[in-house]
């Protein structure tokens, strides 16, 4: 037994020091703790998880424009459920690692109550999956693995870009008929570009095509010459390419000086915006899909270009893109959830989201879009495109050849991969 | 055979590109003995420079802007051939100056001085030229493709090699036949004897870490036709210079040739058929060498006596 005494002192010392201790905890815990509730009057708290080094940093740098063009909006409307939107980015560095630890920090030590944000895939995963545990409702802007939709798929988390299959399935039937079925695919050697050529594949197996060679080309490659030479001695029909960021511009930048992008054709499967502006226009060859351009003939389209020139006027891209547009559109309808909810619940905000109809004129995309319930990615309009010979204005580069109603170019493939988890077995709270 | 052959040739324009830009990284060390991580940002300023050169960004709005738009794009580019290294060098020079301090101290002084100045040549190049993706206009006769055992292969690229070989050969000579490459050879070996035979050491430093920055700089203006030019695209080159003077020497000017066209190859081969470790491959080879021979494939040899 102890013989110390027990002094006034001490004994108040304690007790200060187990309630300030005590105090902290309370405060400190993250979104997890079931039940919790903000006061209404503090800001909710959105954590932006955008790539801002590594391959994907500018296209993160657009993501990160169109969050903060829609968070800036909703605050100039007064907030939602009239609390101010505040935000924390923190660099995921186009690494997943990264990305679990900018998620587990923004969670448990920043109190976001969202995160948005990604480009690529392996990144969107490892965030999704800190998101999960905790509840937190993630919104993955710009990835287009299928598998973020599919067996990657979360209750917290909500895809928002077009993927590989959905980009794949309206390029290549037309690409079997109208010039030839022998394909090559050359294939970024990660999630997306692995997943976007298996999507290739199969649709190549329905419509007649085949496979003569796959070329996976590592990421962070700059030399494609090896490939190249590959290709021409192989002589396909089509090349079939799933190559994003750095690597993607070094690829255009000699396909160009060789000539080689008239023949054999080339599709590639999705064109970022922020990866071609500024290029010649001899860089962009072959077809490719995209889920918005600036310059489609549609309502809200130049009201928005202007909206975006209006708040970015130093931007060196002067008009937006389909990365920009993403994350302005996954943002925006996000905090629309959380209004039609009525409360920053995670749960109840889930429910608000999922098959949320969004009409076309709000998306300003040919045909309405919607959220689908089962597997969380939207389901919207696919444009094909190609390089405009015939541009109205320098920035004018795409030439809308085709759109595809969602449901045309739906990634069946998805729903049969995606369980999600229960609601039960999603933490909730307050944010 | 004949199937490979095309790769084999690839391998070795690759290799010729690889030496290019390691070799101003393996002067710095072999002279210096500083690892300069601020290499592949000097890469992209002087690819900056050149394309700004090229286009007047500075001065177009001027009548001497006017006047140099009208010049042709081969002589723009030539004179931005010279223009980006020469600036690249100057702004290796500066970071020389701010070096000072750290000699004699510890190697990582250097290494994290070196390492702050890459993050600062970047940040100022995004400030300067943006974050977007450019590229650099090439005159027509070297661009485009030709036809070659049913083959098309890049004009740029041909020239790019061609380049190298010349740049390699001058960089010889100018170390090997004039009294500064001597000074700079025996420097290498041993710094203070020059200080003691009444050379100034400070000079000698401020003039090595120059050529190299202009190495580095040159380097820059031939890769970027080909690489695309963003702010981050020095990161592409400091681990395979690191890797080629490691692999051929320390220090070693033809071990860093040799290395290079090996690299180059493996990348090349791999790449064809097996592309999926084509980066790899070069981290193999490295294995490979250094496992058999820890001091590279001339290590013996310290810097630039060849």
């Amino acid at each position: 037994m102890s013989k110390a005494n027990i002094t006034r002192r001490r004994l108040l010392a304690t007790a200060t020091g187990t309630a300030a201790m005590t105090g902290g905890l309370v405060t400190w815990s993250g979104p997890w703790k079931h039940n919790r509730v903000w006061a209404a009057d503090r800001p909710i708290k959105i954590g932006i998880t955008s790539d801002a080094s590594g391959q994907y940093a500018n296209s993160g740098a657009s993501d990160r424009r169109g969050m903060m063009m829609a968070i800036a909006e909703a605050n100039a409307r007064g907030g939602v459920l009239g609390r101010r939107i505040e935000t924390v980015h923190i660099d995921t560095e186009t690494t997943p690692a990264t990305g679990s630890r900018v998620a587990e920090r923004m969670i448990s030590r920043e109190e976001c109550g969202f995160l948005v944000g990604a480009v690529s895939s392996g990144v969107a995963n490892a965030i999704s999956q800190v998101a999960q545990k905790y509840g937190v409702i993630y919104l993955n802007t710009n990835s287009s693995s299928p598998t973020e939709s599919g067996e990657n798929c979360h209750r917290v988390k909500f895809v928002w870009d077009g993927n590989g299959a959905n980009f794949a399935q309206a390029a290549i039937k037309n690409a079997v008929e109208s010039i030839g079925g022998r394909f090559m695919l050359l294939t970024n050697d990660y999630v997306w570009g692995h997943d976007t050529a298996r999507a290739t594949r199969g649709l190549l197996d329905t419509y007649g095509g085949e496979v003569l060679d796959e070329i996976l080309v590592p990421q962070g490659t700059r030399d494609f010459s090896a490939a190249l030479i590959k290709i021409q001695q192989a002589g396909p029909d089509v090349v079939a390419a799933a190559v994003g960021g750095d690597d993607q511009k070094a690829l255009r930048q000699q396909v160009a000086q060789l000539g080689l992008g008239a023949k054999p054709a080339w599709i590639n499967n999705q064109q970022d915006w922020p990866d071609i502006y500024g290029l010649p226009i001899d860089n962009l060859f072959g077809v490719f899909g995209t889920t918005w351009y600036y310059k489609l003939d549609l309502p809200g389209v130049a009201d928005f270009v202007q909206r975006y020139q209006a708040m970015y006027p130093d931007t060196r891209m002067r008009v937006p893109g389909n990365v920009f547009y993403n994350g302005y559109m996954a943002t925006s309808t996000l905090l629309d959830a959380i209004e039609r909810a009525g409360t920053t619940n995670n749960i109840a905000v889930i429910r608000a989201l999922e098959g949320h109809v969004m009409p076309a004129a709000q998306r300003m995309q040919h045909h309405d879009a919607v959220i689908d319930p089962d597997t969380h990615q939207v389901q919207q309009t696919v444009y094909l495109a190609t390089a405009n010979q015939a541009p109205s204005e320098e920035d004018d580069v795409f030439k809308i050849l085709a759109q595809s109603a969602p449901e045309d170019v739906r990634d069946q493939n998805a729903s049969k991969g995606c369980k999600l988890e229960s609601y039960e077995d999603t933490p909730t709270f307050d944010a | 055979m004949l199937d490979l052959l095309p790769h084999i040739i690839n391998g070795l324009t690759l290799g010729l590109l690889f030496a290019l830009i390691a070799l101003g990284f393996t002067l710095i060390v072999g002279v210096m003995e500083v690892i300069n991580l601020a290499h592949g940002s000097l890469f992209a300023l002087g690819a900056y420079l050149a394309l700004s050169t090229i286009g007047a960004d500075w001065f177009a709005d001027t009548g001497f802007g006017t006047w140099w738009l009208g010049l042709s794009l081969e002589i723009r580019y030539a004179l931005a051939l010279v223009a980006g290294p020469i600036l690249a060098g100057l702004a290796g020079m500066a970071l020389e100056v701010c070096l000072r301090p750290t000699y004699g101290k510890a190697p990582l002084y250097g290494l994290l001085l070196t390492f702050g100045a890459a993050l600062v040549i970047e940040e100022l190049i995004r400030l300067g030229w943006g974050t977007g993706e450019q590229s650099m206009p090439v005159p027509q006769m070297i661009n485009g493709a030709f036809w070659m055992a049913g083959l098309i292969f890049s004009k740029y690229k041909v020239f790019a090699a061609g380049f190298a070989i010349l740049v390699i050969l001058a960089i010889w000579l100018f170390l090997e036949k004039t009294p500064y490459g001597a000074i700079i050879k025996a420097g290498s070996h041993d710094s203070e004897m020059i200080r003691a035979l009444g050379h100034d050491l400070g000079r000698l430093r401020l003039l090595v870490f120059g050529l190299g920055a202009a190495m580095a700089g040159l380097a820059g203006v031939i890769m970027a036709p080909i690489w695309g030019l963003r702010p981050h695209v020095g990161i592409d080159v400091v681990i395979p210079a690191f890797l080629i003077i490691v692999v051929g020497g320390v220090g070693s000017f033809w071990g860093a040739v040799i290395a290079a066209l090996l690299v180059g190859l493996s990348v090349g081969i791999s790449g064809a058929y097996a592309p999926a470790w084509s980066m790899m491959s070069m981290y193999l080879l490295l294995i490979a060498v250094v496992g058999f021979r820890a001091r590279g494939l001339l290590g013996r040899k310290t810097a630039l006596e060849a």
